[in-house]
């Protein structure tokens, strides 16, 4: 696959990890699970386990394997705590 | 309506736009900032929400809610930014005609919002040392997971082994009536990892005294919706997925196709029809019941397994034999449809283990009238429509009309004897039976099959329906002077 635009946000952990609030990415990635890898690799600090998260595409929950389009809006989200 | 704010909350006036007259409920919860967590003291909370998809999912949440619980009227507010111990953090109104609703209401939106508002909470201690909520790798883990399922991991067959498998498992429920409730909550319990509900009816009064999902503060709610909510009640640690219609040719193949198992939990054979066939085509194991009054059947199709439902049916329009014997509005004995349930329950959890012995070429009979269980040689009609034909494809055709006679039908055939399969301590006087029937033991097959040596055989019981299906599974062996009479209601 040829890399396309994604927007990324981060929130709470992971915007502490990452050190920043997202970042645009020009991915290949396939998948959520394979662009985590990619942001993993491009912000040594996001050590949070890809197995605990979720993932939104779009602001709709969607899932790790669920395949990217071009200029999806892409958040991770880490264990959440409402309420 | 939902709403996110940064500012504190000022819950008088939020309670004053919720006053109606027609409200004779005002259900409130508030969530507050509490002063320890997990054993360690909290000065003050931080809240972080991704702002767009919380309002999206708040907004969907209000929704749902009010039409789970119709009539109800929902306001929740949840804060973002800095609390202090005291402050409220979510704030949820339910304004509704009576109390049941509304507590249920306001329940069922604060476990949503936990389940899936993307808000997340960093925790300051005095000491200063600060941490987000959940997010502890032992904390995120699914806390009290081992304890939940000990006794069930304890069993040998089982164990963490069995235990990953049923939460890799999917499980499709089509019906969530009498059947559908007990089986997934048993599966919900025994820790199957996704289970989707598909039903597209309405909690009724009438279902509540079987349909154990459901309280009368569901009335009106989509049955599939209610279902789900219940389930995550009962397991939070699984993904349950309500389908807010029915089973369709449009849906139905692509519902079915990657599931684990699929359970038949339907009232009607149009849907039986319909599931089956998907399953078949899918070569998705199905786990089939149903119910007359105090007696019921279960059967599992699986490939490797004799026969299909066609070859019990054969050919019979679903129409028909929904004239006959539909349980849609009949009368049901409530631990009749538990028990069916729970037995398919327990055949889908023995097929994600791979333990035990499945049945796939027997049909199980249950009566709780006399307590009795029998288990039936399932034959495979070599004349079937569907597994008679090398491409296992549905071709609906003329079939087998005279599998079950009418009195009608029956008395157009003045060679037929009529035979009574009675139950111990039954006799011919117990009910209404032909002149010149004859009664023999329930579970004489052997018998059966000689007289019909001998001339057409006309079978019929109590409830008529044991009969009924032994007649087809005789039949489906090739005995075709093997009819059942259906008893008239």
């Amino acid at each position: 696959m040829s890399s396309r635009p994604l927007h990324i946000r981060f929130f709470a952990i992971l915007r502490e990890q990452a050190g920043c609030t997202g970042c645009e990415a020009s991915s290949a990635a396939a998948d959520a699970q394979q662009l985590y890898a990619e942001l993993q690799q491009r912000f040594p600090g996001l050590t949070f386990p890809a197995h605990l998260l979720r993932v939104s595409v779009n602001e709709r929950y969607a899932t790790m394997d669920a395949p990217l389009a071009a200029g999806d809006r892409v958040v991770f989200i880490p264990p959440i705590a409402g309420g | 309506m939902f709403e996110l704010t940064n500012t504190p909350i000022e819950a008088a006036a939020l309670r004053a736009r919720l006053d109606a007259p027609e409200a004779g409920a005002l259900t409130v919860f508030e969530g507050r900032v509490r002063n320890h967590h997990l054993g360690r003291p909290v000065v003050k909370l931080e809240y972080e929400a991704f702002d767009e998809m919380a309002q999206r999912e708040g907004d969907a949440l209000v929704a749902e809610t009010e039409s789970l619980y119709p009539g109800t009227r929902v306001l929740c507010v949840h804060r973002t930014g800095s609390l202090g111990i005291g402050d409220i953090a979510v704030w949820i109104g339910v304004a509704s005609a009576h109390r049941a609703a509304g507590f249920a209401a306001c329940r069922h939106v604060i476990e949503e919002i936990k389940r899936r508002l993307p808000v997340w909470k960093k925790e300051h201690h005095p000491d200063g040392a600060a941490e987000w909520v959940n997010c502890t790798t032992e904390a995120a883990a699914q806390p009290g997971a081992d304890e939940y399922y000990a006794r069930q991991t304890a069993l040998p067959e089982v164990g963490a082994a069995g235990q990953a498998r049923l939460a890799a498992a999917r499980v499709l429920v089509v019906g969530v009536g009498g059947l559908g409730c007990p089986a997934a909550l048993y599966l919900a319990g025994a820790g199957v990892g996704r289970i989707t509900l598909v039903d597209g009816g309405r909690v009724e009064r009438s279902n509540l005294h079987r349909q154990i999902l459901f309280t009368p503060a569901e009335i009106g709610a989509p049955k599939a919706l209610a279902g789900a909510a219940r389930l995550r009640l009962h397991n939070p640690a699984i993904e349950v997925t309500a389908h807010d219609g029915n089973l369709t040719p449009a849906n139905a193949t692509a519902l079915v196709t990657g599931q684990s198992v699929v359970l038949d939990c339907t009232d009607n054979f149009t849907a039986r029809f319909l599931v089956h066939d998907a399953c078949r085509a899918a070569g998705v194991p199905l786990v089939s019941a149903a119910v007359h009054r105090y007696e019921g059947e279960l059967n599992v199709f699986a490939p490797g397994a004799t026969g299909c439902l066609h070859c019990q049916w054969s050919g019979q329009g679903a129409d028909a034999l929904d004239a006959v014997g539909s349980c849609a509005t009949g009368p049901v004995f409530a631990p009749a449809v538990g028990v069916l349930g729970i037995q398919q329950a327990a055949e889908t959890l023995k097929l994600l283990l791979g333990i035990g012995e499945v049945a796939l070429n027997r049909t199980r009979l249950v009566n709780l009238l006399d307590g009795t269980t029998l288990a039936i040689e399932r034959a495979a009609r070599p004349t079937c429509p569907v597994c008679g034909r090398p491409d296992g494809r549905a071709a609906p055709t003329g079939g087998d009309p005279a599998a079950l006679l009418t009195e009608e039908q029956l008395a157009a055939l003045p060679s037929v004897r009529v035979v009574v399969l009675l139950e111990p301590g039954e006799s011919l006087a117990s009910a209404r039976y032909p002149a010149g029937a004859i009664g023999i033991s329930a579970s004489d097959l052997v018998r059966i099959r000689e007289l019909a040596q001998h001339g057409p055989v006309a079978l019929t019981c109590r409830a008529g329906i044991r009969s009924a299906a032994i007649a087809r599974l005789l039949r489906a062996e090739g005995l075709a002077n093997v009819h059942g009479l259906s008893r008239s209601r």
